[in-house]
């Protein structure tokens, strides 16, 4: 609760962190110690400069230092900038007020969306985005919702990102890509924003919130995915308002304004439902367990608002399925059966059928080392979290509800450790993992950090050994955080951006397959179904607006023509094949040449020449485009349809 | 109209002007300008309609920014099942008619005094001077760091590329398209060498600029196999880039 001035004030039920002056009989050894030398402002600045050493780690990149450490060291010196300080103020005994604390988490948040932003600043390249920048820019060329996207299927018929974007590009003239990054930076920063009245509200403490959302931060996918121009970046501000309106709904004084929060709910509600499938359903999932937390601490209120609003959401996600996306089962049932292989491979001990990491996967010895001390920590807090609910907040709805959701970070631990391909899965939950989690691991570092300067042996001298405690508090804070951005996105191996890799993410985005990809749109029409590799499968499939296919390892891994390979290439239709000579004379960066790869993680040597080359000699073959390292077979009267 | 109405009064211009500007096709720095106010005021006016002063400051920040972003999601699906085209007069016409049928809600209930008038957070104000100018550096010093970035993708070096192809023309399929697009990054010369059944039909020499295309199109006559050999100058022993087609006309339909 703030008081005037942005003073926050004690509530009811005592909460941790509500008050600085503590609480026990040791008052004096936790109350604050007056205002921070470091001033809000200055922090900023600081972070200004971590982005701009960022900037400059990556243009050392694209001007070929990639690889040297150097450059991976100022990488690492500018996030060292941006985060440092606002962990050492929001983990700082000093005073803090409700509106330092909100600019501290929209500096860090801010610096971090920029960070990404200076990755690609000239157009999209991590591939989800330019998913998406194809369905945007199909809306604004045909002015239709629901047209076809080859590379996400599902992406038109989740259109609330799409249209928000060429809304916006529509009415201003800026391109998509301005526009995408407006709107993804603005629903990155509304989410967090939400989140951090959410916590306060919740808590009662802009301390906690503010140490909540820090947390938060340190989530693998919130300097990447979470903020990147894909649907689940917009979906997520809407979850939070609808909690938001939830909150207010079962207030006591809302009583004149409760058809105002209703609407806005509702409205929140349907714009989830329509913007992301997997976040529509977390919404449902997450007023249930509201409603849960609400009926255990007996706030009838609360249960029936969180009710109704789940109803709401849930007949508009089926609505939305039977009526305008029913390609959405189809689409997650992979994804399902996968989790639900996931619980049953950790029911039955584990390890059964999976195969062991690899090195290759899990990244170097000193990222695995650093995940590993993430988990411990988290891992910890958690239960003292869980504690701290249960002595100060287990008749406040919202946290035993909260407190029901961190049991979540167990499972997706487990699921990263016992289940093949965890990591991926885990990590795409973490979005919302983590907002439990983070909270209920925040009361715990509050009640660490302030317990701590009680102890005899730190009251001894508390001017040199207090600020010890703090700085433990940071650097285990920093630890999570460094965990989340080595271990996250974009992977280790393409951290700074630089020259052409094969088989690469967004550095295997570069002019040749931009302009190849563009050729084959403007030649040959959209919707081919084109084979080609897994860097250029992403640029081909929204540049050049194709329909590039899978499985289509076989047909590049073979010295000659068979006849095997041409009733594979009848059997997916395959019209044009797309051969990057660079296959033969680099490793794929990601382990895989192609989208599927049976081979993937085992090549020693790059793919032989002959094996791309004897295209040429295929009887009745076209080969209608070269650019030098791109050729374009045109396979439909060739000997692959026995013509 | 009086300072409480303030914000309806300017929410007001921004749409009539922002449907005037589109009318005429106004330039992008205006649209941009007007675009932007458009697409914010929708959700500023919903939020005070619906939450006015009943909320915190920050959660009627939260709620109109939501709001804003809700209104092209929820209209654009009517407008699509209505029949409107999602192109910039669809766009306008609906954020436009959301502020004005909003203005005007917002208008009747302050006057009838249900609603709260504009006010505007005083603790702004209250920011010292030199702890602005601090922020302000910050603003500049990320700017640079952005401007840093895109220089850094302008000035990286790559590789430079000619593309070569020869391909049925979209929709004309007894007619092909042989082109060159000269993307080395510097003006570049080369011969280009067609061979029909392996004899040579044609010969071009080309100077193309850097980013320049040529083309030619080239009728089918019958069923032959069509070669296309560049070279780039002065080599004229290794073919540089090389196409090939087996061209077939097709029956009369």
């Amino acid at each position: 609760m703030l008081g005037k001035g942005g003073r926050h004030v004690t509530v009811a039920d005592s909460p941790i962190g509500g008050t600085q002056a503590g609480y026990g009989p040791h008052r004096a050894a936790t109350r604050p110690v007056g205002r921070s030398r470091l001033p809000v402002s200055v922090v900023a600045v600081v972070a200004a400069f971590g982005v701009l050493a960022v900037a400059a780690a990556y243009t050392a990149g694209r001007l070929g230092y990639a690889a040297t450490s150097w450059a991976d060291q100022l990488y690492w010196f500018g996030q060292l900038l941006i985060l440092a300080p606002v962990a050492a103020r929001l983990l700082s005994r000093r005073t803090i007020t409700a509106s330092e604390t909100l600019t501290l988490i929209v500096i860090v948040t801010v610096a971090e969306y920029l960070v990404k932003v200076c990755y690609s600043p000239a157009a999209f390249t991590y591939v989800d985005e330019l998913m998406h920048w194809r369905s945007a820019t199909d809306i604004m060329q045909t002015g239709k919702l629901f047209t076809v996207n080859n590379l996400l299927p599902i992406s038109p018929y989740y259109p609330g990102l799409e249209e928000v974007t060429s809304a916006l590009a529509s009415v201003t003239g800026l391109s998509i890509f301005t526009c995408g990054l407006i709107v993804a930076g603005t629903a990155h920063l509304l989410f967090v924003t939400v989140l951090f009245v959410l916590f306060r509200h919740v808590s009662g403490s802009h301390r906690v919130a503010g140490v909540a959302v820090l947390l938060y931060v340190s989530e693998s996918l919130f300097q990447s995915f979470d903020s990147m121009f894909v649907y689940q970046t917009l979906a997520v501000p809407f979850l939070g308002l609808t909690l938001l309106a939830v909150y207010r709904l079962a207030q006591p004084q809302a009583a004149g304004s409760r058809a105002a929060w209703f609407t806005v709910g509702a409205v929140s509600a349907l714009a989830t439902v329509v913007t992301h499938h997997v976040t529509s359903y977390v919404l449902v999932a997450t007023l249930e367990v509201i409603t849960l937390g609400a009926l255990l601490t007996r706030d009838r209120t609360l249960a029936a608002w969180a009710s109704i609003l789940a109803l709401v959401s849930a007949a508009a996600c089926g609505a939305w399925i039977v009526f305008a996306a029913p390609s959405t089962v189809g689409y997650l049932s992979p994804f399902v059966d996968s989790a639900v292989q996931a619980f049953r491979s950790i029911l039955s001990g584990g390890h059964s059928g999976v195969p062991p990491p690899t090195s290759a996967a899990n990244g170097p010895l000193q990222n695995q080392a650093l995940e590993a001390a993430a988990v411990l920590i988290m891992s910890v807090l958690v239960p003292i979290g869980w504690w701290q609910v249960w002595r100060r907040y287990r008749r406040q709805a919202w946290a035993v509800a909260l407190a029901i959701g961190a049991l979540s970070w167990y499972i997706v631990v487990a699921v990263r450790l016992f289940v093949a391909d965890g990591s991926e899965l885990a990590g795409r939950a973490s979005t919302f993992v983590f907002v439990p989690a983070g909270f209920v691991a925040a009361l715990a570092v509050i009640r660490l950090t302030d317990n701590s300067l009680r102890w005899p042996i730190i009251r001894a001298d508390m001017r040199i050994r207090a600020p010890a405690v703090v700085a433990v508090a940071v650097a285990a804070a920093l630890v999570l955080i460094f965990n989340g951005l080595v271990n996250g996105w974009p992977p280790y191996w393409e951290r700074l951006p630089g020259t052409y890799q094969v088989a690469g993410f967004e550095r295997s985005v570069g002019p040749e397959q931009i302009a190849s990809a563009d050729w084959a749109l403007a030649m040959l029409g959209p919707g081919n179904r084109f084979a080609t590799d897994f860097g250029d499968f992403p640029v081909l499939g929204s540049y050049g607006d194709q329909n590039p296919v899978l499985a289509d390892a076989f047909l590049y891994t073979s010295p000659t023509f068979t006849q095997s390979a041409a009733q594979q290439v009848q059997a997916l239709n395959i019209q044009y094949a797309l051969v990057d000579q660079r296959l033969s004379e680099q490793l794929p960066a990601s382990g895989s040449y192609f989208p599927i790869d049976p081979n993937a993680g085992t090549y020693t040597h790059p793919l032989p020449s002959a094996d791309l080359a004897k295209f040429n000699a295929v009887p009745g073959i076209d080969r209608i485009y070269d650019s030098g390292n791109i050729v374009v077979y045109d396979l439909m009267g060739s000997a692959y349809y026995g013509s | 109209m009086g300072r409480n109405q303030a914000d309806v009064t300017v929410t007001a211009v921004v749409a009539v002007l922002a449907i005037g500007a589109a009318v005429a096709g106004a330039p992008t720095a205006v649209m941009t300008v007007l675009g932007l106010a458009l697409f914010a005021a929708p959700g500023y006016l919903l939020s005070q309609l619906l939450i006015g002063s009943r909320a915190s400051g920050l959660e009627r920040v939260c709620v109109a920014v939501g709001l804003a972003l809700a209104v092209p999601i929820l209209g654009g699906l009517l407008l699509y099942a209505a029949g409107v085209p999602l192109h910039r007069a669809g766009w306008v016409g609906l954020l436009a008619g959301v502020t004005l049928a909003a203005d005007g809600a917002l208008f009747a209930r302050r006057r009838a005094g249900r609603a709260a008038p504009v006010s505007w957070p005083r603790q702004w104000w209250r920011i010292p001077p030199g702890r602005l100018a601090i922020f302000a550096a910050a603003v500049l010093i990320a700017a640079a760091a952005v401007t840093l970035a895109r220089i850094g993708v302008s000035d990286q070096p790559q590789p430079g590329f000619t593309q070569l192809s020869l391909s049925p023309a979209p929709q004309k399929p007894d007619t092909l398209i042989l082109a060159v697009s000269n993307n080395q990054g510097t003006r570049t010369s080369y011969r280009l060498v067609l061979l029909r059944n392996s004899q040579v039909s044609e010969t071009w020499n080309l100077t193309l600029a850097k980013g320049q295309t040529w083309q030619q199109s080239l009728p089918v006559t019958g069923t032959y196999t069509l070669t296309a050999d560049l070279y780039r100058l002065p080599d004229l022993t290794h073919p540089y880039r090389y196409v090939f087609t087996h061209a077939s006309r097709s029956a009369p339909s």
